[in-house]
């Protein structure tokens, strides 16, 4: 009998394939074409603190093999969240993993501490590398020090596994995981979008309301792929890729690179029911492999031959 | 819901725009006018993302439903090149509709080009339920107008509006819609589609005319079913109820509103 629970330090999953933040909502949208417990697991919207309204239309746009977004966190901020989509979630029988974010550092904590009193939810996503947003985002996580002084006053806080979001907009991510790692961060997301432009030449403008926005879909994945390679071959921290995945094949890149699950997200709009069917995908690999669980792949493309 | 949908016919029916015959039983039971389906074309990478389109015909008899769609871009040209048999994996019907019950006096009908899609299906409907129906069509020229008669075997009184004179009266199509409330001739409902200047320069005018007024609105869109945030529309500031939002999603709370929910 072959398995695909997957473990990522105290966070274990029945299954290795999780939605990407942002791309699915609050869960809701998608269930009813889609049973939520097949997955393993959500993270949910990006939240902050208080309400936020995003930003101005347009927001998203194609681009080759891929889309540029640029939402702004729109979201029901931490009271909303807890009064309208908590109940439902703590019920949708899938882990739920709430992505938060911050302009302060003060804001990160007292979502960290509030939090981690909810009953079910599974694990946080810190998310310091939103490229969408004037203040906070990204900014925590493009250096070192501003990063670790983020986790060494969120970390304490945290009661539930805690894992970050990093940016690929970055010349040294192996760094910034490290620093997760040192300051007790039990998982690494890699990776976030990266950021983009498209420009309407009648309009002389760019094309997005918010000028730029963040690139994802098939055209970042050997991006991702890398990302992960580099990351697992130099820092000792579990990591969850992610980046234009579309297939069972594409989720296998970033297993054999090293990641010891997988979030689908852009891939979500284009195909419903995608994650289903990769994680079939990943059952029937692992069967034909004669292997007895994913473990055996994740960082296979490490191994000397 | 999703649904593979047959290619029953394509046909060119005014410059650059198609009109597209497909068949699937259950959109065609479920639509209602104003809803749309996004479709995937193709099922490569580039495209990516679905495209929205409005439906603009539906018959449970013969399982089928129809769009009409502009050449305009790499997903479209694609489509172009349809042949019968070919399958299309569609997504919907999705959004909020026109809701029309009930009715007060006529429905006034207003599209501007490739607009005219969604209230094709409305006047379908309405003027299957006995409505009287008055159609405000405008375009650049003449040669981008689709013929209403192909679509509506009833007939409905129809009025054009073109750029440049070659159909109707030289102008566009809120011009000709003001003329007639001007002179008293005319009252009811408004319903309408078109480029997003239209639909503003309606609504401002609506201001003094004060006629119930939908229109069916278009944006960019990612997911279709709600989840992105992508395709939003600022609510109007007199539209602030349920936790504040600010924006309306055109996929889920929409494509159709009340000319009073939105700031265009």
């Amino acid at each position: 009998m072959t398995t695909l629970s997957t473990v990522l330090g105290p966070l274990e999953l029945s299954c290795p394939v999780l939605a990407a933040s942002g791309t699915f909502g609050f869960g809701e949208e998608y269930s009813s074409m889609l049973d939520l417990s097949e997955l393993g697991g959500v993270v949910v919207k990006g939240l902050t603190l208080e309400p936020r309204w995003g930003n101005p239309p347009p927001r998203v746009v194609e681009t080759p093999a891929g889309m540029l977004n640029a939402i702004g966190l729109q979201n029901p901020g931490l009271e909303g969240f807890l009064e309208r989509e908590m109940p439902r979630l703590r019920h949708c029988g899938t882990a739920v993993i709430v992505n938060i974010n911050g302009e302060t550092e003060e804001e990160f904590a007292v979502l960290a501490r509030e939090l981690s009193s909810v009953e079910g939810l599974a694990a946080l996503e810190l998310n310091v590398s939103c490229p969408n947003v004037p203040l906070g985002g990204i900014t925590f996580g493009s250096s070192t020090p501003i990063l670790q002084k983020l986790l060494k006053k969120v970390r304490p806080l945290c009661r539930l596994p805690l894992l970050v979001k990093l940016s690929p907009n970055v010349t040294d991510i192996a760094g910034l995981a490290r620093v997760c790692r040192d300051e007790g961060a039990d998982a690494v997301s890699l990776i976030n979008t990266l950021k983009g432009m498209v420009i309407d030449t009648a309009a002389k403008t760019p094309l997005l309301g918010n000028k730029t926005g963040g690139l994802s879909g098939p055209a970042i994945r050997p991006v991702a792929v890398r990302m992960v390679y580099e990351v697992f071959q130099e820092v000792n921290i579990p990591i969850i890729g992610m980046g234009g995945i579309m297939s069972t094949e594409d989720a296998l890149q970033f297993f054999m690179a090293g990641a010891r699950a997988v979030a689908v997200g852009t891939a979500n709009f284009v195909e419903p029911r995608i994650m289903p069917q990769i994680i079939s995908g990943l059952r029937a690999y692992l069967e034909e492999e004669d292997l007895e669980d994913i473990g055996s792949v994740i960082g296979a493309a490490h191994r000397e031959t | 819901m999703q649904a593979e949908a047959i290619v029953r016919k394509l046909e060119k029916v005014a410059e650059d725009i198609i009109y597209l015959k497909l068949e699937e039983k259950s959109i065609a039971q479920l639509a209602l006018p104003g809803q749309f389906l996004h479709i995937r074309i193709g099922r490569g990478v580039a495209p990516l993302l679905r495209r929205p389109f409005s439906i603009a015909g539906a018959s449970p008899e013969e399982k089928a439903f129809s769009i009409l769609f502009r050449v305009s871009g790499e997903g479209t040209r694609l489509m172009s090149g349809l042949r019968p048999g070919d399958r299309m994996d569609c997504l919907g019907p999705l959004g909020r509709g026109f809701h029309t019950a009930p009715l007060k006096g006529a429905a006034l009908m207003v599209a501007g080009g490739i607009g005219i899609a969604p209230l094709l299906f409305l006047a379908q409907h309405l003027l299957g339920a006995g409505h009287k129906l008055v159609f405000f069509y405008g375009a650049p020229s003449a040669g981008e107008m689709v013929c209403l008669e192909r679509f509506l075997f009833n007939g409905a009184e129809t009025w054009l509006a073109t750029e440049d004179g070659s159909a109707g009266r030289r102008g566009t199509v809120v011009d000709l819609l003001e003329g007639f409330f001007l002179e008293g001739r005319i009252s009811g409902s408004v319903f309408a589609c078109g480029p997003r200047p239209m639909l503003k320069a309606l609504q401002e005018k609506n201001e003094q005319w004060k006629m119930p007024l939908k229109f069916s609105l278009e944006e960019r869109m990612a997911c279709g079913v709600g989840a992105c945030q992508g395709c939003v529309v600022a609510s109007s500031p007199d539209f602030m109820g349920w936790g504040a939002r600010q924006y309306h999603r055109v996929c889920l709370e929409g494509p159709v509103f009340d000319a009073g929910e939105v700031l265009l």
